[in-house]
């Protein structure tokens, strides 16, 4: 007889909860009929507490690393990982997923009946790109994405009365699962070359064994690659990010952005460190490529945008390829990368939840013009965006500038400096993006004297981001410190 | 003379049906169309993987099918569900006829 399998819910905690809670919201709201309002309240209470059971993680491996416990870091038969790269991701992604919430609270109050199926993707999508961070198996990583992006082909179409709402739902799904299905193959090329799904078990054998003829192994590596890729808004695989930034929900855009991102990069840094760490070579002068692309179409196609959120989307492009300059480091660009990305995310968030407060009730499109003068119309606002967008460009003193010289400095103790010259130049047109939507919001008159109300959640969500902006900007060194040793296994 | 059909010849099938979905994505107009080439990529994968799985004599890819299986069969709730969304506005699925968006 077989022997039924060991669950160790400890190592599901944060799953299980934000799972469970995403049930919790459909069913209460089904049974109670609550305002929204408590809805997102309640969602947040669920973040918190999924937020909670990764620290009880944390506190529970550093027992473990001191010998006062036994138990495994790879339950489930390694299908599943418990270690700090995962439990950061997780913790970062609940930060996200809240912040999301309340910039977008406003949208979903707006929703009535149908907030709860909002509310609920969003935990669903978040558990998803959760489960994509923590695991070293290779079709549970499929299986992460796949509940990451499918929940956000739907929260992208969530406005139905809008056009173009619909139509950003359609790119995001095509494009989005297609890129899927370029990653599911880059992954059974892989197994078919080295006959293990799990990342440790192939970088033991990929470590032991020299592939004569490496063919279907790279070609596999290559497909994976591309397929994050994609999902990252990397280039030349960004073309669907500015028309779903532009056409989703004004309010969930931000969230949309920021969680395929941190699991997309997750994910890639995880699968290159481990398994493909011994390829290195091989490998980084493709991402080199695609960072180099990344930053001059980002940087570029960024400068000539008339619609704010569509300048959001390509500089986002440039950000992947700054991203993905810490990669070509391998390993020992892990804590950069994270840094990077608490940062941006962060950043990307609240410079979006500005997008929603300014484009109120309709959700499509946010021209540059909207933005003329709104230090006049709301000073709160303009403030806020331009010390994000600074974040963004990385002047110092912000935590972007931190961000960009940890990577950098990575790329360039790796061997490329070339990359990290055109990486430098491709943050000095990007300052002109910035530059100028704060030139717009300060120096023009205003076009419109519409009054643009900003709800509790919507302020705290600015002032939190605000705060990280400049805290980690001038106090670097304990998030620094974190991001270090959030290494993967 | 005899021809033994080994893995390798599924796995150069489930390629170029892989080849065949991802041209059709590219050069296809139609999103329900588009839709089923993805639908044929996965599936190229599917065969990929068990075929793979049994020229090395373990579970693993068997296995993995079923996860693609799943996962495609939620992506064709969602992908129908927003075509059908599209059509009934538009009466047309043409993706060529979806460019609101652009700047």
């Amino acid at each position: 007889m077989i022997p039924p399998p060991e669950i160790n819910w400890f190592a599901l905690l944060p799953l299980l909860v934000l799972g469970l809670g995403a049930a919790a919201v459909l069913l209460v709201d089904v049974q109670m009929k609550p305002h929204p309002k408590w809805l997102v309240r309640m969602a947040a209470a669920v973040l918190l507490a999924t937020a909670a059971g990764a620290l009880l993680q944390g506190w529970w491996l550093r027992r473990l690393e001191a010998g006062e416990t036994v138990g495994t870091p790879l339950p489930f038969s390694g299908f599943l990982i418990v270690d700090r790269y995962a439990i950061f991701g997780t913790l970062l992604l609940a930060a996200i997923a809240l912040l999301g919430l309340g910039a977008g609270q406003r949208f979903i109050v707006s929703l009535g009946r149908r907030a709860a199926e909002a509310i609920a993707l969003v935990l669903l999508s978040t558990s998803g790109f959760m489960l994509m961070l923590s695991t070293p198996q290779l079709v549970m990583m499929f299986l992460g994405l796949e509940i990451g992006s499918i929940s956000l082909y739907v929260v992208a179409g969530f406005s139905r009365q809008e056009r173009q709402s619909e139509e950003a739902a359609i790119k995001y799904f095509l494009l989005g699962s297609f890129a899927s299905a370029i990653f599911i193959y880059g992954v059974a090329l892989v197994y078919a070359a080295t006959g293990s799904l799990q990342l440790f078990e192939q970088q033991e054998l990929l470590s032991r064994v020299a592939f004569v003829k490496p063919g279907v192994l790279l070609i596999g590596l290559a497909l994976l690659i591309v397929g994050l890729a994609f999902k990252v808004t990397a280039a030349p695989f960004h073309g669907w990010a500015p028309d779903v930034y532009q056409g989703a929900p004004a309010g969930m855009v931000g969230f949309m952005a920021a969680a395929a991102k941190v699991g997309g990069f997750a994910a890639l840094a995880r699968i290159m460190a481990t398994a493909f760490e011994g390829y290195i070579e091989t490998w980084a002068t493709v991402v080199a490529g695609i960072a180099v692309l990344s930053m001059i179409v980002g940087s570029f196609l960024a400068v000539v945008q008339s619609d704010f959120r569509r300048l959001l989307a390509y500089s986002g492009v440039a950000h992947a390829g700054f991203i993905l300059t810490g990669i070509v480091a391998g390993e020992a660009g892990i804590g950069s990368i994270w840094f990077y990305l608490a940062v941006y995310t962060v950043q990307l968030v609240g410079a979006y939840a500005v997008v929603a407060a300014v484009s109120g009730a309709s959700s499509a499109g946010s021209p540059l013009a909207s933005y003329a003068g709104l230090a006049k119309r709301q000073p709160m606002l303009a403030h806020a965006l331009t010390v994000l967008l600074l974040g963004m460009a990385g002047i110092p003193l912000t935590s972007g500038f931190i961000a960009k010289f940890g990577v950098f400095q990575d790329a360039f103790r790796a061997g490329f400096g070339w990359l990290v010259v055109v990486a430098l130049l491709a943050s000095v047109v990007s300052f002109f993006i910035y530059l100028r939507v704060i030139v717009t919001m300060y120096m023009e008159e205003p076009l419109e004297d519409r009054v643009l109300v900003l709800t509790v959640p919507l302020r705290l969500v600015l002032w939190t981001t605000l705060a990280m902006t400049v805290v980690f900007g001038l106090f670097p060194v304990p998030l620094l410190r974190l991001t270090a040793i959030s290494l993967p296994l | 003379m005899s021809l033994v059909v080994t893995s390798g010849w599924y796995m150069t099938l489930a390629a170029v049906l892989f080849a065949l979905g991802a041209l059709g994505i590219l050069i296809r107009r139609n999103a329900l169309v588009m839709f089923m080439c993805i639908e044929l990529m996965l599936n190229a994968v599917n065969l990929t993987f068990v075929a793979a799985g049994r020229a090395l004599g373990n579970l693993d890819g068997q296995l993995a099918v079923f996860f693609v299986l799943v996962v495609a069969a939620a992506e064709v709730v969602v992908g129908l569900a927003i075509i059908v969304a599209i059509f009934r506005r538009r009466q047309s699925a043409s993706v060529d006829e979806l460019s609101e968006l652009a700047g």
